[in-house]
């Protein structure tokens, strides 16, 4: 099954131009998926949309089975969480574990549960010393692993990250990204990542690359890839490891392209240990 | 302490600190004080420095009073000029209630965090939701503000520097140029904050957030032996003070 469908969707703010144009594109359960486009692309509304705090002007998005309206939209939000790209706008909570329940306040789980599920959300994302800690005490990056685990509490199925490591320093970004990894390996859940990082990007199964509100291209990120001069028109790059192997490539040391860091280096210890 | 109970002894205390009951009701008032810097861990001289601000005001008012107040008998004859004894007794009067209802909110603010605070208030204007008032929306609202304070401080912080990289002098210069100064600061602060508002709202939305709906809470809060205590403490004393005040002290 489908984790998401959008099917035929067009959108606009102001009733003219539309940002999303008859876009379709589906997600599968379990994979790990990310959005990408130069800035104006739709992505971000696109996010909004599947989170039902827009409404499509025409078309239908179908989330787990369930087409999304008015009627099914809390159900669908306890399913699907989102994080936002500025770590303090969506920290609600006067103290994480505070913030880490608001969503099961929301949804009425009983306050006898609340405590351990807290807690074990806390500690996926290694921030169980923290319960009590004010956010201002935080960092960003702190602050979106708080924003995670508020979302891990609800035990969803889905997890949307709107640019969620673009304000964050590079090291806040990397334990995001890992941070993500882990979640789509260990617990199985469809992440759907809208984000400008091509790093990112190699470590993901699929790709939907959106250009003025639809889908340009979508495929694996090796697939992508390999349109590097039209990817470029639309200001996006490749990531510096397959720019890598690719140089290597025309040297005729590699034999294919590889997009992630450490294939690379697998790559090279291998090649070494072979000649 | 439950914070429910910290509010209701203050408000018995505020009203008894209003009736007027004499030297004997203070005496009571100030007791139960007493006993609560004892049990809140807080020195007296932490609870005499909140009123610090307040002395300006208080000489003022002796002042006024002196000038003002022409009955009794007169203490101190100065020529014309004459201090009467019901200046002292009056200023003395208002000094104590004022310096024992900031004391009073000096102890509840110290005690208790803001949040614990703004989920007391909710508990207690809860039985108000049947007439329409909607106390946990309020709370919403007062936690959310509460929790905004130290970052819109540090947003302000940014646009200034921002400003005063671009020759913007909050400091120097006329009046004029002072509040022109500001507006460049207000503007932008203004403007960032309704966007955090719209993306906080979002925030809150994708997360569940439906103000008609109901909601579990995951702070309980619960009532011991001191709170009822305390509570039918501060009750007696305000009985006793309007008893006082009505019948006289024999």
């Amino acid at each position: 099954m489908d984790a998401v469908k959008v099917d035929h969707c067009s959108f606009s703010y102001d009733g003219e131009t539309d940002i999303i144009r008859d876009a379709s594109f589906s997600i599968p359960k379990g994979s790990y998926t990310t959005i990408i486009g130069h800035n104006g692309s739709g992505k971000s509304t696109i996010a909004k949309l599947l989170i039902g705090l827009l409404e499509a002007r025409t078309g239908e998005i179908t989330i787990l089975g369930q087409k999304l309206d008015e009627t099914t939209v809390y159900d669908i939000r306890s399913h699907v969480g989102i994080v936002f790209q500025n770590p303090d706008n969506q920290f609600i909570g006067s103290t994480v574990a505070d913030d880490i329940a608001f969503g099961l306040e929301n949804h009425c789980v009983p306050q006898e549960e609340m405590q351990a599920r807290i807690e074990e959300a806390a500690q996926k994302v290694g921030m169980l010393d923290f319960l009590e800690t004010e956010p201002t005490k935080l960092s960003g990056g702190q602050k979106q692993r708080v924003a995670i685990a508020g979302i891990l509490a609800m035990s969803p199925d889905i997890i949307i990250f709107d640019e969620s490591t673009s304000m964050l320093d590079p090291q806040g970004k990397k334990s995001i990204n890992d941070q993500i990894k882990k979640l789509h390996d260990e617990k199985n859940i469809t992440v759907i990542s809208i984000t400008h990082d091509m790093e990112e990007v190699a470590q993901s199964q699929n790709v939907i690359v959106l250009q003025e509100g639809n889908v340009k291209m979508s495929g694996t990120p090796m697939e992508i890839f390999k349109h590097e001069e039209e990817l470029k028109k639309m200001q996006l790059d490749i990531p510096f490891a397959l720019k890598f192997s690719n140089a290597l490539q025309k040297e005729g040391v590699f034999d294919h392209g590889i997009c992630t860091l450490e294939g690379v280096v697998d790559e090279l210890c291998r090649l070494k240990q072979t000649n | 302490m439950d914070p429910r109970a910290k509010i209701m002894i203050m408000l018995f205390l505020m009203i008894a600190i209003f009736i007027p009951a004499g030297i004997w009701g203070y005496v009571l008032i100030g007791l139960f004080i007493l006993i609560a810097l004892k049990l809140s861990k807080l020195s007296l001289s932490f609870a005499l420095r909140s009123i610090k601000p307040m002395i300006f005001m208080m000489a003022f008012l002796l002042l006024i009073n002196i000038f003002v107040i022409k009955t009794g008998t007169p203490w101190i004859q100065w020529g014309w000029f004459s201090v009467y004894s019901d200046a002292i007794y009056q200023t003395l009067y208002i000094v104590v209630r004022l310096m024992m209802m900031i004391i009073i909110t000096t102890i509840l603010t110290a005690t208790t965090k803001p949040l614990d605070l703004t989920l007391g208030i909710e508990k207690l204007l809860h039985p108000f939701e049947k007439i329409g008032l909607p106390a946990h929306i309020i709370a919403m609202m007062i936690s959310i503000a509460l929790r905004f304070i130290p970052t819109l401080i540090e947003e302000t912080q940014r646009i200034m520097n921002a400003q005063a990289s671009r020759g913007v002098d909050l400091e120097n210069g006329s009046m004029k140029e002072k509040v022109m100064a500001i507006l460049a600061l207000i503007v932008p602060l203004f403007v960032s904050a309704f966007d955090r508002a719209d993306q906080l709202a979002n925030a809150m939305e994708a997360r569940g957030y439906d103000p008609q709906k109901p909601r579990t809470r995951y702070k309980v809060l619960k009532m011991t032996g001191i709170d009822y205590a305390g509570m039918l403490l501060s009750f007696l004393i305000l009985v006793s003070c309007i008893y006082i005040s009505v019948r006289g002290i024999s």
